[in-house]
């Protein structure tokens, strides 16, 4: 047993620390560009407005208060604090709904995509590594997985029961997780023919713990930056879903569910509308930044790297 | 020409597979939901046992695969059933109180209502992809052949910018400005091609970062490539470079990524697109007939996407072994 | 007398005008194009009036359909009723009352409208198998006197014809061929109103002048019903020309049309009152005191803050221009004190132990109830309700609207208006809380059913409405099946080219002497 559990150790460790050391040099190259750090910079404020702004802005996000409905944002004429970017139809805080809207949104979306991520490697690594039989039954279900537009299948799923958390979830795992396990299965397919994984097997690692302790920690790192892009995307849909009403019920705020609602008020109170939206712009916005920046860095590393 | 027909048979025979599943993975979903369809067939004051006897006729009680069958069945014949709510003339109707009120014939054909649709559909989808192509062919290939310069930071941040706006925002605020506000254009359903504009631009902000991105990476690819530098020694112009060799080899990255990835976003966006302006397309009928529990709309429609992406899968991947014949399949 | 005399003057300067109007009227379609009414509902699947009991679908019968009698029912004099295809009516005894028919009336179809038609209509439409026969007071014979002459008798039933008075106002007049073949009834509307039909297209529903309307023929020469279900849509479409007339607007957007130059707007007490109600025959609802408990934790000043110009503050379940409306003495109020105790006392302190209730709303056809439908959850969550909010777009809150054959309906709580062209209040009052019809509440209570029994038995008005007044609306008020949370007020607009238009209390629109020029 001692022998067997240590053998693998030392074997795989140039795997280990190869991949370690690629990522540390992509994170470093990443922060190098000017974009990363604005970017950084403005996600940062943003989760630390969105964590401290309920204590520091006396209003409510969802306490109603009639007399205080349609009030414009603070620079605007009539506006007045503590609201500063105005109140919706039913006079809560709008700065406070897009908050809670934004935290809810990027939970959804890392949740979700840490699951995709998580389930789609899994099947990735395993039909890659199995081959066979398994492979191709498995890239079949990601095909027909595939084939099957995200829109389509939120609106049957969502549709036809009360949307919650959970099912949100579900759906966006549901159609987010073949593209992972597609890349997962091909970076597989390459990594089974290397030097470690043959030495592993020889020395007679079964295989899981081939796929688990040798195979997904080398491949899964660089899969992970680009990951980044998809919270962003899995926010949009978020919102989508909140405005075709199939997203998580009022009265919880969402940024679909706020802008939907003022859809009506555009002509009088337009910020009900154009405030969250440009909230979560900005959030996406620096969201995708970084994605983009770790996945270009990503890119150049590996290509040195080869 | 062997060789097209056999790929054509065995892509095809995968293909079909892939949509029946997808159609049955659809059907079923349908099926356990809550909700029955009988309730909404014969309004809301049928008896138990009219229902009970209108869901035996239907077939509604037989287990689902046997359903799926049967529906199968029906589709060979180009039968792709009647809407439960929609009337003969494709019109909603309200749920009826009267239980012998409307028996399911005289309801509309869905083949037909997607018929009415799909034109529309078709019309939106195409001018929001031309002017994405307006915008991000002639960027993307300046970005792409030079590694640095301005033309690389417009398409760095314009696509990070466009990637960030979420397409309803973006409708909305369109509508706002462009047709409520100023009135310059119409917005708000079909009338005549006017009300093609605002929709299409949202669609073209949801498709050009994604093209921008992958035309500036595939031209990059290929400039960067040992054949572009010897072209040029032997004498020829970077134009000619550019339109002869770089953009053809380019094209089947391209063609790889629009298969899969475009038209997928292209089909859940003109859903949500068309929502947003009540355009009378085939998404805005998907998403009423999700609201309204109006399930052979909604199988037929997951059919017909499957199928649209699926075929277009493999028409690209067809299209590209015949630009380069370097790639087998 | 008075009324022959009005009704001939009336006859008179229509003939003149009919002479004159056609030349003009046809210049203007060519000019104009058919009227767009941008609609908030939709009919159902059958054009049968009795088959139904949606408000949308009689906007639509409006223009098919007449009447025996008209009522404009406004608030200074709710009980007005005007002659349509009868010209007098008269009380003969307790159980028998007299209509004279107009003479010389035709259907659409070109079938002369007599006697037989209105005998074959009533017997049909207060059939208790019918849907709709909840809004009548019960199955009614009629006796055909001559071809313009019908006595509707109730003796056989056992309560007072006088029931039928302001009923005849709302029930629409079919022809007897028609009735004698359902399959007509239902796919082509036939009747003696000034449009015909035509056709349905889509969601769009067309009429045509009918050319020999008793009244004379409309010079609006086409009508298309669009089915517009989202109100921000119908606005945007007004605003740019596509649409000429709207109805059902948001106060915010009735406010901002207000200030548009080439619209007009129109506002009026509606006979509508919106409810919420509660399904009683399943819990937590079969406890009145619950039920009540609800309604002492809505403050409703603050609903109505959030309805402003589409809503009237009224404390009883039918609307002011009813008979019989009254401020309802014990009416519950806003009380969180009493909602606290009435839940200990039912067993659920401070809401602990309650199942997860549901509130059902629809969102696109009612003005703001999705607004108001997020600050009662508010409400309610405050005071230990665990509510949850559904919002439905309105064909699937229909679907959802009415209790089923079982006798249960989804859901805890639905939100919905009710509406009825009559000042009759028993159109309101039997079809929700009496126990043979209770169409979505359920509610299967003795001394309701009691109650209403009597108050339909009186013998004179003035009984009546001391009955009701004083005993079953405070009942009614008391065990609360619903709580009537305000009376809408009707907020429509309609493009400045549009002129003659009389809107109804209970949404028709009166397009027969309207121009669009």
């Amino acid at each position: 047993m001692a022998i067997a559990s240590s053998t693998p150790q030392s074997s795989a460790s140039p795997a280990p620390a190869r991949g370690q050391s690629v990522n540390a040099r992509i994170l470093r190259l990443a922060w190098r560009s000017p974009e990363m750090k604005v970017a950084s910079a403005l996600f940062f404020a943003l989760c630390l407005l969105t964590l401290l702004g309920p204590f520091i802005i006396d209003a409510s996000a969802t306490k109603i208060s009639v007399a205080d409905k349609f009030l414009p944002p603070v620079f605007m004429e009539g506006g007045r604090l503590p609201y500063f970017l105005g109140t919706d139809q039913l006079g809560r805080d709008l700065l406070l709904r897009s908050l809670v809207g934004l935290r809810n949104a990027f939970l959804i979306g890392v949740v979700s995509v840490v699951l995709m991520f998580v389930l789609g490697c899994a099947i990735g690594i395993f039909s890659g590594y199995r081959g066979g039989w398994t492979d191709v039954i498995l890239m079949r279900i990601t095909d027909v997985q595939m084939s099957i537009p995200v829109i389509i299948l939120a609106i049957t799923i969502l549709g036809m029961s009360r949307p919650n958390p959970f099912t949100i979830v579900a759906v966006l795992v549901l159609s987010g997780w073949p593209i992972y396990a597609r890349v997962a299965r091909s970076v597989t397919l390459a990594e089974r023919q290397k030097e470690y994984v043959r030495a592993a097997r020889i020395i007679g690692a079964s295989d899981l713990r081939i796929m688990v302790r040798h195979i997904a920690p080398s491949i899964l790192p660089p899969i992970a930056f680009v990951a980044v892009l998809d919270v962003a995307r899995m926010m949009i849909f978020e919102a989508i879903f909140g405005f075709i009403g199939i997203g998580i019920q009022p009265p919880t705020p969402t940024f679909g569910t706020i802008i939907s609602g003022g859809t009506q008020y555009l002509l009088n109170a337009w910020w009900i509308t154009i405030v969250p939206g440009c909230l979560l712009a900005l959030s996406l916005g620096s969201l995708n930044l970084i994605g983009g920046v770790l996945e270009k860095s990503r890119n150049l590393v590996l290509q040195g790297a080869a | 020409m062997a060789f097209a027909l056999e790929f054509f048979l065995r892509r095809i025979s995968q293909g079909v597979l892939i949509v029946l599943a997808v159609a049955f993975v659809i059907f079923t979903l349908l099926r356990i939901a809550p909700g029955d369809p009988i309730r909404i067939i014969l309004g809301p004051m049928a008896t138990p046992s009219a229902m009970e006897e209108t869901a035996e006729r239907l077939g509604l009680r037989d287990p689902i695969p046997m359903q799926f069958l049967r529906y199968l069945g029906d589709i060979a014949k180009g039968d792709f059933g009647n809407s439960f709510i929609r009337g003969k003339q494709g019109g909603t109707t309200g749920g009826s109180q009267d239980a012998a009120g409307s028996p399911p014939v005289e309801r509309a054909p869905v083949i037909e209502l997607i018929a009415k649709a799909l034109p529309y559909t078709l019309l939106l989808a195409a001018c929001g992809f031309l002017l994405a192509c307006l915008v991000s062919i002639p960027l993307g290939i300046m970005a792409g052949v030079k590694n640095s310069g301005w033309p690389q930071k417009v398409a760095l941040y314009l696509s990070s910018l466009l990637v960030s706006l979420p397409n309803v925002w973006v409708g909305i605020v369109l509508i706002y400005l462009l047709s409520a506000r100023t009135g310059w254009l119409p917005a708000i359903g079909y009338q005549h091609i006017g009300y093609v504009i605002i929709p299409a631009i949202v669609v073209a902000v949801e498709l050009a970062p994604v093209m921008i991105r992958s035309i500036s990476v595939a031209v990059a690819t290929n400039v960067q490539d040992p054949f572009y530098e010897i072209g040029q020694v032997r004498g020829l112009s970077a134009r000619t470079m550019l339109f002869r060799h770089v953009l053809r080899n380019a094209a089947v990255p391209l063609l790889n990524s629009f298969g899969a990835q475009m038209i997928g976003m292209l089909l859940g966006g003109l859903f949500v697109v068309e929502y947003i302006f009540s355009f009378p397309g085939i998404g805005l009928l998907t998403i009423n007939a999700v609201f309204q529990r109006d399930f052979p709309v909604i199988q037929t429609v997951a059919i017909f996407a499957s199928t649209v992406l699926v075929f277009i899968n493999i028409a690209v991947d067809f299209a590209s072994t015949t630009i380069d014949r370097r790639l087998k399949f | 007398m008075t009324i022959n005399r009005r009704e001939f003057m009336k006859a008179t300067a229509l003939g003149v005008a009919a002479l004159s109007l056609p030349s003009l009227a046809s210049r203007a379609a060519a000019a104009s194009g058919p009227l767009i009414f941008a609609a908030a509902g939709t009919v159902t699947s059958s054009w049968d009036p009795t088959s139904h009991t949606v408000a949308p679908q009689i906007t639509a019968e409006g223009f098919l359909f007449g009447h025996l009698t008209k009522c404009p029912m406004s608030e200074a004099n709710p009980g007005e009723i005007l002659p349509d295809l009868a010209t007098e009516w008269s009380v003969i005894d307790e159980h028998t009352l007299e209509y004279k028919l107009r003479q010389g009336v035709t259907f659409h179809d070109g079938k002369p409208f007599t006697a037989a038609d209105v005998k074959a209509t009533y017997e049909y439409a207060s059939n208790p198998d019918r849907p709709a026969s909840a809004w009548y007071p019960g199955r009614v014979d009629v006796d055909v006197v001559d071809d313009y002459t019908v006595r509707l008798n109730t003796k056989q039933y056992g309560y007072p014809a006088l029931n039928f008075w302001y009923v005849s106002s709302f029930l629409p007049i079919l022809s007897a061929a028609d009735v004698a073949n359902p399959d007509t009834l239902k796919q082509k509307p036939n009747g003696t109103g000034p449009f015909k039909y035509v056709e349905t297209v889509g969601d769009q529903i067309k009429f045509a002048a009918f050319d020999k309307f008793h009244e004379g023929k409309p010079a609006i020469e086409e009508i298309v019903w669009a089915y517009v279900p989202d109100a921000n849509t119908r606005v945007l479409g007004l605003l740019n020309g596509q649409y000429h007339l709207t109805e059902r607007l948001e106060p915010e957007q009735y406010l901002s049309l207000q200030k548009e130059a080439g619209l007009k707007t129109d506002r009026s007490l509606s006979s509508e009152n919106k409810y919420l109600h509660f399904r009683c025959n399943k819990p937590p609802f079969d406890d009145p005191r619950i039920r009540l408990a609800v309604c002492h934790a809505i403050d409703r000043t603050q609903v109505l803050a959030v309805v402003a110009e589409a809503g009237q503050a009224s404390n009883c379940h039918v609307s002011p221009v009813k008979f019989g409306f009254a401020d309802v003495k014990g009416y519950p109020e806003y009380d969180p004190a009493k909602t606290q105790a009435l839940l200990a006392e039912a067993g659920f302190p401070n809401g602990q132990g309650l199942p997860e209730i549901e509130y059902i709303t629809s969102v696109g056809f009612y003005p703001k109830t999705r607004e108001y439908g997020e600050l009662i959850t508010a409400m309610l969550q405050e005071q230990g309700f665990p509510v949850k909010l559904t919002t439905l777009e309105p064909a699937a809150w229909e679907e959802q609207l009415y209790r089923r054959a079982d006798g249960q309906g989804p859901g805890h709580i639905i939100d919905v208006g009710w509406i009825t062209g009559s000042p009759e209040p028993d159109l309101v009052l039997r079809p929700n809380y009496h126990s043979t019809f209770a169409l979505i509440n359920g509610i299967s209570d003795p001394q309701i059913d009691q109650s209403l029994d009597k108050e339909r038995g009186a013998t004179s008005t003035e009984e009546r409405l001391k009955i009701l007044q004083e005993e079953t609306l405070p009942l009614i008020a008391g065990k609360a099946p619903s709580i009537s949370l305000f009376s809408s007020v009707f907020l429509r607009a309609m493009s400045a080219k549009l002129d003659g238009v009389k809107f109804y209390p209970n949404g028709p629109i009166d397009l027969s002497k309207a121009t669009l020029s």
